[in-house]
């Protein structure tokens, strides 16, 4: 998820600083509107960012053990076996962003050889990460 | 405020040949984040006739939420203001950068009348049906004009029905390819999904507005339609592009049957049919849905960008990355999936 809480935090206090209210009283109530939004959706995000994170790697490296079998390509094979015995360096959210942009990569990878090759099966069975995934991401708006 | 004030009145003095024009009450307001937007009073005598006129300033930003033409939206609200469409009326545009340091236009205001939110789950209360049917008659219009009798049959975009659906995605894959930082494996299933079934040729070229949705008009409080704003993204293409993107789940608010919290889908579908004499194949038409989604999540991505990298540090940027791209990515994965089963 881009951009990350410490982005938002400081363009958002530089904001502030630099005054909002110097372009007009229509435009700052605008502002402040989104930014008020904005920053319940971080605390939100601060509260859960991690935990999203790791379940979605965990959840991604175990599709990719659960059907690297069914691989014929053998590099491929050996890419997703070697991704599902992997492990997350860390619980910081750059760690955890670092494993998961390569994982997504792989993901892409495996969809791409399924709707080549593989079993209507297999093909719902990513399906079904994915929309957990997205499913994960959503925003909750509100304070 | 009072140096950019200054500096539009010179500019409309010479612009409009009034010597004893003053811009008065400059002030920004929020709304179309690939323009700087400022509301302001340009007092002055024209015809031996004392005028306080409401004008719009919109300024090219340092960075924008998707790169435009600048002279599209204005081109734009030219030909539609002569076609009797209701927009704002296009008072000068100016390309270079003495005047305001950035490229502008003034337009007039329509004043009296605000725009829906996608946020409100009712943004048009008792008027929804009367807003809903007003909306889906005006876009069906866009779609019926000849773009070459109406002086935009140069506008950026396709040309060949048989090409319209794959150009767009093509120019859609080449803003995610740019600008994505974070893999997108929902958004590359639906580039391939878009590839691999591609829609039957377009009816004909028409002129798409590229943002047709709830949140870019104006209603008054009778519910009457007076202004249909941001044309910044239009271009030439198939008219089923603005009914695809008009009818996208993001601005349909808590009830999906109602697109933009106006009349059921089906309605709307009927009365688009009737203004711009086309049909809407529903398998057509489904393509253009994916498609809307895809173009909403490459918009939403290159807004993020700018945020996270500084280059434009409105508040819309980073709600777009989080927000609004969550929800495309939902949908897609949704449709998609269900698709493939």
């Amino acid at each position: 998820m881009r951009p990350e809480i410490g982005t938002i935090l400081g363009f958002t206090a530089q904001r502030i600083v630099m005054g909002l209210g110097d372009q007009g009283a229509a435009y700052a109530q605008g502002s402040a509107g989104i930014i008020a939004i904005l920053l319940g959706a971080a605390a939100k995000e601060y509260e859960r960012g991690a935990d999203i994170r790791f379940n979605e790697n965990a959840e991604i490296r175990a599709l990719f053990g659960e059907l690297a079998p069914l691989i014929r390509d053998d590099g491929l094979r050996r890419e997703l076996l070697d991704a599902a015995g992997a492990r997350d360096k860390s619980l910081r959210i750059s760690d955890l962003n670092e494993g998961n942009y390569a994982l997504r990569r792989l993901l892409t990878k495996l969809q791409i050889d399924a709707e080549e090759h593989g079993t209507p099966a297999t093909r719902k069975r990513i399906w079904s990460v994915l929309k957990a995934m997205a499913d994960r991401r959503l925003v909750q708006l509100g304070l | 405020m009072k140096e950019i004030e200054d500096r539009l009145s010179a500019y409309l003095r010479a612009k409009l040949g009034a010597p004893d024009l003053v811009v008065a009450n400059l002030a920004r307001i929020p709304g179309g984040a690939s323009r700087e937007t400022y509301r302001f009073r340009a007092r002055y005598t024209s015809g031996g006739k004392q005028l306080d006129r409401g004008l719009i300033l919109r300024r090219d930003p340092t960075a924008s939420l998707i790169e435009t033409e600048r002279t599209t939206e204005y081109r734009a609200y030219e030909a539609f203001f002569k076609l009797g469409l209701p927009v704002p009326e296009p008072i000068a545009l100016e390309l270079g950068s003495e005047a305001l340091e950035r490229p502008f236009f003034v337009m007039s205001e329509v004043e009296n009348c605000a725009p829906g939110t996608i946020m409100s789950p009712d943004p048009y209360g008792p008027h929804r049906q009367k807003v809903g049917e007003q909306f889906y008659t005006i876009m069906g219009r866009i779609a019926a004009a000849d773009p070459r009798k109406i002086g935009l049959g140069d506008f950026e975009g396709a040309r060949d029905v048989h090409a319209a659906a794959m150009q767009e995605v093509g120019r859609w894959e080449k803003v995610i390819e740019e600008d994505e930082r974070e893999p997108q494996p929902i958004v590359r299933a639906a580039i391939r999904w878009l590839k691999k079934h591609p829609p039957p040729p377009a009816q004909k070229i028409s002129v798409v507005h590229g943002d047709y949705r709830s949140g870019n008009f104006l209603v008054d409080d009778a519910g009457d339609i007076r202004a249909i704003l941001d044309w910044e993204m239009s271009h030439l293409g198939d008219p089923l592009e603005d009914l695809g993107w008009a009818i996208d789940p993001l601005w349909a608010g808590p009830d999906p049957g109602r697109p933009g919290g106006m009349i059921p889908r089906d309605e709307a579908i009927r009365i688009w049919e009737q203004a711009s004499g086309l049909k809407a194949d529903p398998k057509a038409l489904l393509w253009w849905e994916i498609f809307a989604s895809l173009k909403g999540a490459a918009i939403w991505i290159s807004a993020a960008l700018e945020y996270a990298d500084g280059r434009n540090s409105d508040p819309i940027n980073a709600f777009s990355g989080w927000y609004t791209l969550a929800v495309h990515n939902k949908v897609l994965a949704d449709r998609l999936a269900e698709l493939d089963a």
